[in-house]
């Protein structure tokens, strides 16, 4: 049977009956809110990501089977200044694209 | 919402068992940890045995981060007496014992489950909690307390 010592001990380090502490509560509901928000973000991110990834290979893949194309071939190998402008125009039309659904707008 | 409901034991532990410089920041990490691995809780343990699991491994994890920590922040006392003289007794317990007494004596913890969550064999808990009561008793015992 527990002796007045164990009675002491056993309610002097037993938890606190008492309502829960609303400030310290509210202080990490907000940061698995903030924790919440940053994963969302973190995953558009990727998502938007993967998109740029899988449209810039598309694009780069375009570019090279029209490249082997016999007349396209002929020309690019004559006049070299004329395929890098293409591919110049090219370019700027993909950081365009991109920069028009880029991050900010994914998320 | 269950930091409602676990906050108060929680916290109350990790002021006993790590002193009150601290005791918070790893009671919020462990909430948060415990939110973000909510899908791995498999119900086998009391959540509150999981929780206090997460948090004791927050606090180690801070323990490995900064050694100069394992010195143990006397807690605020509060106005009781009661209070201070516990904080006293406990503050001259190792960390292990202050868990552990804490955990069996105070949360009515099973020896099995704090053993776990210590890491320690079952026999070494028991022991390790018998001898912390018999510091504090000693302590309580003493030429001061009359």
């Amino acid at each position: 049977m527990a002796d007045e010592f164990e009675r002491f001990l056993a309610s002097a380090i037993a938890p606190p009956d008492r309502l829960p502490d609303r400030r310290f509560v509210a202080r990490v509901q907000a940061r698995i809110l903030l924790d919440e928000q940053l994963a969302r973000e973190r995953r558009a991110l990727m998502a938007a990501l993967g998109r740029q990834i899988v449209a810039l290979a598309a694009v780069a893949a375009g570019i090279w089977v029209i490249a082997r194309a016999a007349p396209v071939a002929d020309v690019f190998a004559q006049s070299p200044a004329v395929a890098l402008a293409i591919l110049l125009v090219a370019f700027s039309f993909v950081v365009a694209m991109f920069s028009r659904s880029g991050p900010q707008a994914a998320v | 919402m269950l930091v409602e409901k676990y906050e108060a034991p929680l916290r109350s532990f990790l002021l006993r068992a790590v002193g009150a410089e601290g005791a918070d920041d790893i009671a919020q990490e462990a909430f948060l940890k415990a939110w973000r691995a909510s899908k791995q809780y498999d119900g086998r343990a009391r959540y509150a045995t999981w929780l206090t699991r997460i948090a004791w491994n927050c606090r180690l994890d801070a323990l490995r981060r900064d050694r100069r920590a394992s010195e143990f922040p006397p807690e605020e006392a509060g106005s009781a007496p009661v209070a201070a003289e516990v904080a006293d007794m406990l503050s001259r317990l190792s960390e292990k014992e202050r868990a552990a007494l804490v955990l069996c004596e105070g949360h009515g913890w099973t020896h099995g489950e704090a053993a776990e969550l210590l890491s320690l064999p079952l026999g070494t808990l028991k022991s390790t909690v018998s001898r912390a009561k018999a510091k504090c008793r000693a302590m309580w015992e003493g030429p001061d307390h009359g």
